[in-house]
């Protein structure tokens, strides 16, 4: 059970942090886990490369099952643990069909705030290859992603999460994205829907039990997102 | 049923096959489907955005449910037709967790590959470098080496265990289109042994892309 897993995480990236409310959410506390530092890039470690050959985090494995895909091991432990904590795939197909929907543009829509918040970091972009022509482009693009994702929200109405009336596979994947814009500054003014969604979601026991310690620490933030 | 579906598509675009792969698979031949021209700009086309208002193809409805993303309309697919047609994810837990975790993989080599293959489309002028280029290079064939690895250890013609799944499904249009685009059969033989291999599958067959039937191969990753 719980004690048969090991994830190797680091605080504050989504990816981890879907695996981490993933196993909250099916009862699985008590796994083992390490926290490695993202700026020390201990995450190219030999622990990390024995079960990871991409030197990548999160970094999970099940017994003898490594899923080191955030979405993978979600999906594995929604399978594996059907039975017991909450439903994450829901029955009705059209709302099933919805949350696949959801969950996969939630790919697209953590790729466009990466090249926004990273994009002065050197690991992303090296310093020499840095224009403000691209950087204007993909902010353009973030904002119109941005939208997207109010437009779905407004459509379901108050109180709603990403493919209806129940939490899912597609919050457990997509929220952590949603956690960093608003991490990262973005206004819950200008995107009001995204900012009840996010402080439905941050209330939720799992939510709240991965939510990643260096932002407990810190709660301030960055402002890199404030004006788009 | 089959005619409650309407796939419109471009040819040779993995994210159209993937779809159309497992329509075959599942016995969903007869769905309603377009094919539209990526280059004529029809991706952008009223018809496509009613469908998909992020302009992109595959736009894929099933009945009234919009699923554009090639990977949820997969699962989805599966899911809903699981007692009809190949079983794609089988029940055992163990291999359902390697078939997970090669779907997944595949957005690494999606991505690592589209940014050489389509550098010049993607940075506009002003913001190219040959650093970057490089780099891209370098690690598209990282990547390459990694699938190469899995295809090592494979043994029966499929990317994970002895039957074909949901990862041949994901997998399989990638490889395909990137030997279309010039890969070396010499330097990844692995790969292209699993390329050839599942080319006569006929779910592959029956909707191998039409632009590629009577086209040379291009040249862009010859050298990778």
């Amino acid at each position: 059970m719980a004690k048969d897993m090991i994830l190797l995480w680091g605080s504050g990236s989504p990816p981890c942090w879907r695996v981490m409310i993933a196993l909250e959410e099916k009862n699985l506390q008590g796994y083992n886990q390490k926290l490695f530092s993202l700026e020390k890039l201990e995450h190219k470690s030999k622990e990390l490369l024995d079960i990871n050959p991409r030197g990548q985090l999160p970094t999970f494995k099940h017994g003898d099952n490594v899923l080191n895909e955030s979405y993978a091991a979600c999906f594995y432990l929604e399978s594996q643990f059907k039975s017991q904590g909450t439903k994450l795939i829901p029955d009705g197909p059209a709302e099933q069909a919805l949350m696949y929907q959801r969950m996969f543009e939630g790919l697209t829509f953590y790729e466009k705030l990466n090249v926004v918040i990273y994009y002065f970091f050197d690991w992303f972009v090296p310093e020499g290859e840095r224009h403000e022509s691209a950087l204007k482009r993909n902010k353009e693009a973030l904002v119109t992603e941005l939208r997207l994702w109010e437009g779905y929200l407004q459509k379901l109405g108050s109180g709603s999460y990403l493919a209806g009336p129940s939490f899912t596979l597609a919050d457990v994947v997509v929220f952590p994205t949603v956690g960093t814009v608003f991490r990262f500054g973005l206004s819950p003014e200008r995107y009001p829907k995204l900012g009840e969604y996010y402080n439905l979601l941050k209330e939720r026991p799992s939510v709240k039990a991965s939510w990643p310690p260096h932002w407990l620490e810190s709660p301030k933030g960055l402002d890199t997102l404030k004006d788009i | 049923m089959a005619k409650d579906m309407t796939l419109l598509w471009g040819s040779g675009s993995p994210p159209c096959w993937r779809i159309m792969i497992v329509l075959e698979e599942k016995n969903l031949q007869g769905y309603n489907q377009k094919l539209l021209s990526f280059e004529k700009g029809e991706h952008k086309s009223k018809e496509v955005m009613e469908i998909n208002p992020r302009g992109q193809l595959p736009a894929f409805k099933c009945g009234d449910v919009p699923l554009n993303e090639s990977c949820a309309a997969c699962f989805h697919l599966e899911c809903k037709y699981k007692s009809q047609g190949t079983k794609l994810i089988p029940d055992c837990e163990d291999e359902k967790a390697q078939i997970l975790q090669r779907v997944f993989e595949v957005n690494a080599l999606t991505e690592k590959s589209s940014i050489v293959l389509y550098y010049n489309w993607i940075v506009p002028e002003g913001e190219r470098h040959d650093s970057a280029v490089k780099r891209n290079k370098e690690a598209l064939t990282a990547e390459l080496k990694l699938w190469e690895g899995y295809l090592q250890k494979a043994s029966s013609g499929f990317i994970v265990g002895k039957d074909f799944s949901l990862a041949d499904v994901i997998v399989y249009p990638t490889v395909a289109y990137l030997f279309q685009n010039g890969l070396s059969e010499q330097r990844y033989p692995k790969l292209a042994e699993y390329y050839k291999g599942l080319m006569n599958r006929p779910s592959i067959k029956a909707s191998w892309p039409p632009t590629w039937k009577n086209a040379p191969k291009q040249e862009t990753l010859k050298d990778i």
